[in-house]
């Protein structure tokens, strides 16, 4: 086999070649795109946010929730757990426990896809695009969230509310925005 | 067992060339999947395939290298595409099953890798009585533990070094996983446990004996072999510091200056090993005690 290293190189170039020479055309376009819709969605977060239109509030864990093993709709905005009752409640919620968003005020929101969507998943499985203002895109912190470390936080987010049903309504989440790095705690 | 390394300019020249590939070959294959995630996710599961057939592809035209050189090389990069494969097949099977991440941050795919430790273990079970494996840390645990009926050391020609280099690659990188995985995990130790400190001093440490262990081995090939387990164990490190807030990963962050320092290391030492191997075509070594 002296011809080996021709081999290797036509087939190593036949496998990637294709994709490669798309991603070269579409790199630029890609980037672009994403900067476009960071943007735009950023601009569209702020704009909602200066027009009431955002819906601050602070994740739940659904099991302890409902069966009243925990009351954040009774404890201060912002402070929804003890030490103790946060730490159970990430537990389950990583156990996927169903999340939901307590509003400032009162509202009972249930995080879901868009509407029209058929086949989906669990929206704890979903990166969330993060609004960053100037001094948190200067620090470097992530720009995206899920759903799971953020239980127990105060944040804003933006998206498209549904009535769902017996009080309790659906909101599929564009944007989210919060202060603080995504992941914190010491004893995490 | 391995001999007293013989340190000259030379050795140290081929284990800093060595670490530098292997270590931006591990920083390199970070930042090609946070890109993809980034800019266009729709194409992972494409280029998982793709990483898999070259992954398959590469290991077989190993066959027909006659250095172990080469053959090591070539391993290496084999091994690197099916771990590709491998943790898209995770991160692919984690969005089927609706995964969620951690409340400390880690990834979906993580979480299901944690949990495959009792296959590794089974593996690892399988190679420690594999009487023609050569690792030395199992040729370790076989004179400690006495497991052999006949003696721990396994002699002779390999044919073909590619194939064990990318199982090599593929099994250290699988442990490393595992093991920090199963640290970070509150219900077990968690990020700020006993564990995941003794880990952290455990791994530098490890990191130096084996760079001076890699020191005696003064040709590429047994040398980027070597180089494979002693970049993870460091990478142990990387990563813990990261989870500590100490460290912004620069392939997660993506931070150029710091990624173009590091994709020139490998470019360079790419460059090196390549004119090495150029150099000596047809070598082929015969070790008693080098995986």
């Amino acid at each position: 086999m002296k011809y080996w290293k021709f081999i290797i190189t036509v087939l190593v170039s036949l496998v990637l070649a294709g994709s490669v020479q798309a991603e070269e055309q579409q790199e630029k376009t890609h980037k672009e795109k994403y900067a476009e819709k960071i943007k735009a969605m950023e601009e569209t977060f702020w704009a909602a946010s200066q027009a009431g239109k955002t819906v601050k509030g602070v994740f739940v864990e659904g099991n302890s929730f409902f069966n009243g093993t925990t009351e954040p709709q009774n404890r201060p905005f912002g402070k929804p757990y003890t030490a103790e009752e946060l730490y159970a409640a990430k537990q389950s919620a990583e156990r996927n426990s169903k999340i939901f968003l307590l509003a400032e005020d009162g509202t009972l929101y249930y995080p879901c896809p868009r509407k029209g969507e058929r086949v989906t998943q669990s929206e704890q499985a979903h990166r969330m695009p993060r609004v960053l203002t100037k001094q948190q895109k200067a620090e470097g912190l992530f720009t995206w969230s899920t759903q799971t470390p953020m239980v127990g936080r105060t944040i804003e987010v933006y998206g498209e509310i549904y009535p769902g049903y017996a009080g309790v309504k659906g909101i599929h989440i564009e944007s989210i925005y919060f202060e603080g790095e995504y992941i914190v705690g010491e004893k995490d | 067992m391995a001999k007293k390394p013989i340190i000259s300019v030379k050795s140290i020249f081929y284990t800093a060339v060595s670490l530098v590939w292997i270590f931006g070959l591990s920083a390199i294959g970070h930042i090609v999947m946070v890109l993809i995630e980034k800019y266009n996710p729709a194409y992972k599961f494409t280029f998982a395939w793709q990483m898999a057939i070259t992954g398959f592809v590469i290991i077989y035209l190993t066959r027909w290298m006659k250095s172990d050189g080469w053959q090591s090389f070539w391993g290496t990069l084999g091994g690197l595409g099916l771990w590709f494969s491998f943790e898209y097949s995770l991160m692919y099977g984690g969005e089927r099953m609706g995964v969620c991440y951690t409340w400390n941050g880690s990834y979906p795919e993580y979480r299901l890798m944690k949990w495959t430790f009792m296959m590794l273990l089974m593996v690892f079970t399988y190679l420690l009585y594999q009487e023609s494996v050569r690792c030395n840390f199992i040729f370790f645990l076989r004179r400690t533990l006495g497991l052999m009926r006949t003696k721990a050391i396994a002699t002779g020609k390999i044919g073909n070094y590619g194939p064990r280099t990318a199982f090599e690659y593929i099994m250290v990188t699988w442990t490393f996983y595992v093991l920090l995985m199963i640290a970070y995990d509150p219900e077990l130790f968690g990020p700020h446990s006993w564990f995941t400190y003794m880990l952290f001093f455990a791994s530098f440490s490890v990191f130096f004996y084996l760079t001076y262990k890699l020191l005696g081995y003064g040709k590429f090939g047994a040398n980027l072999r070597y180089a494979i387990p002693t970049v993870t164990i460091l990478w142990n490190d990387v990563e813990i510091l990261a989870k500590w807030g100490l460290l912004k990963e620069p392939w997660v962050h993506i931070n150029w200056p710091i990624m173009s320092v590091i994709i020139a290391g490998f470019s360079i030492s790419t460059y090196l090993i390549v004119r090495d191997l150029r150099g000596r075509k047809q070598e082929m070594i015969e070790s008693n005690d080098v995986m």
